[in-house]
């Protein structure tokens, strides 16, 4: 068995588990700074910056509002 | 007209469409120069267990092909921000393919304890939303965390494991609701089997470690380009 073949039979062998397929794509993975809209339950959540800071669109926005006026 | 994007990787021209993108999208590649971002045509996403499901799929799906380098969930942008997210850190992103070519992630759960570490301070009271936030922050923002104890960990792993580990993140356990600490490796895709069995040797000689492997995973954790990334997004 070649190397490739040995890492594809590595890829399609592993049994991830559900949880923490979904820790690595939640917390971790490349961000682009700026504004990231997701909704849960059709509530809007916005994901600012290059960690995280999650809050409601209504808090963000007020944020932004205050670092407007300063 | 936005683009959910699931990763950045080199030298990819196609998606096989085998694999739906979120909300059953199809995915396809968009070339910027040398990079191919894997994106799907899309508004909002809905934050649920099929969509980040469909994500960590499309990325998987790549990885005997190129190494990608995943977004986070939930990543979206038009055209016009991608392009110049990518033109704008062109030389960050080339060096982070390049670091990462060939590389998949490795991550190992442990119990241990440092003998040097003092209680922490406990949190001043706080709802569940909040507490959720702190606990992330921490694991987000693993530099709060003492060196000391990392380096402690860092020198106990590379007994075995030094020789085959190219970068190693450690995110230290910050509570006692959430004691495990996780170390994150990259390492060569060849040499993922070595990793398997030096790891085994390492849970016989020290079994307090309790050690717990994971992997392969694209590597989400070694994903950020730092400091270059605000350059190109203003």
């Amino acid at each position: 068995m070649s190397d490739v073949d040995l890492i594809i039979d590595e890829w399609e062998s592993t049994d991830v588990s559900l949880l923490e397929t979904l820790d690595h794509v939640l917390s971790r993975g490349l961000v682009i700074a700026g504004e990231i809209t997701i909704s849960v339950a059709d509530i809007d959540l916005i994901f600012v910056g290059l960690n995280v800071l999650v809050s409601s669109v209504e808090t963000a926005h007020e944020v932004l509002r205050r670092r407007e006026t300063e | 007209m936005k683009l959910y994007a699931y990763c950045l990787c080199a030298g990819l021209d196609s998606f096989d469409n085998s694999v739906s993108g979120v909300s059953g999208a199809t995915v396809r590649v968009l070339k910027i120069e040398d990079v191919s971002v894997l994106v799907s045509d899309c508004e909002v996403v809905a934050a649920t267990q099929e969509n980040m499901l469909a994500h960590a799929a499309v990325v998987r799906s790549v990885c005997t092909r190129t190494t990608p380098v995943p977004f986070r969930f939930g990543t979206l942008a038009t055209e016009p921000q991608f392009r110049s997210f990518i033109t704008g850190n062109k030389v960050a992103i080339a060096n982070k393919l390049a670091h990462l070519a060939g590389c998949v992630e490795m991550d190992l759960k442990t119990v241990w304890q440092s003998s040097n570490s003092a209680p922490a301070l406990p949190d001043p009271p706080a709802g569940p939303g909040t507490a959720f936030l702190r606990e992330k922050r921490r694991e987000l923002l693993g530099d709060e965390s003492p060196a000391a104890q990392r380096a402690e960990l860092s020198g106990l792993l590379s007994e075995e494991l030094g020789d085959l580990v190219k970068e190693e993140k450690i995110s230290l356990g910050a509570s006692e609701k959430s004691p495990a600490t996780k170390v994150f490796h990259l390492v060569e895709a060849s040499k993922i089997k070595a990793y398997r069995e030096k790891v085994q040797k390492l849970r016989e000689k020290r079994p307090e470690l309790q050690l717990e492997v994971s992997g392969p995973w694209p590597p989400y954790s070694f994903a950020n380009i730092e400091l270059e990334l605000s350059h190109g997004s203003e």
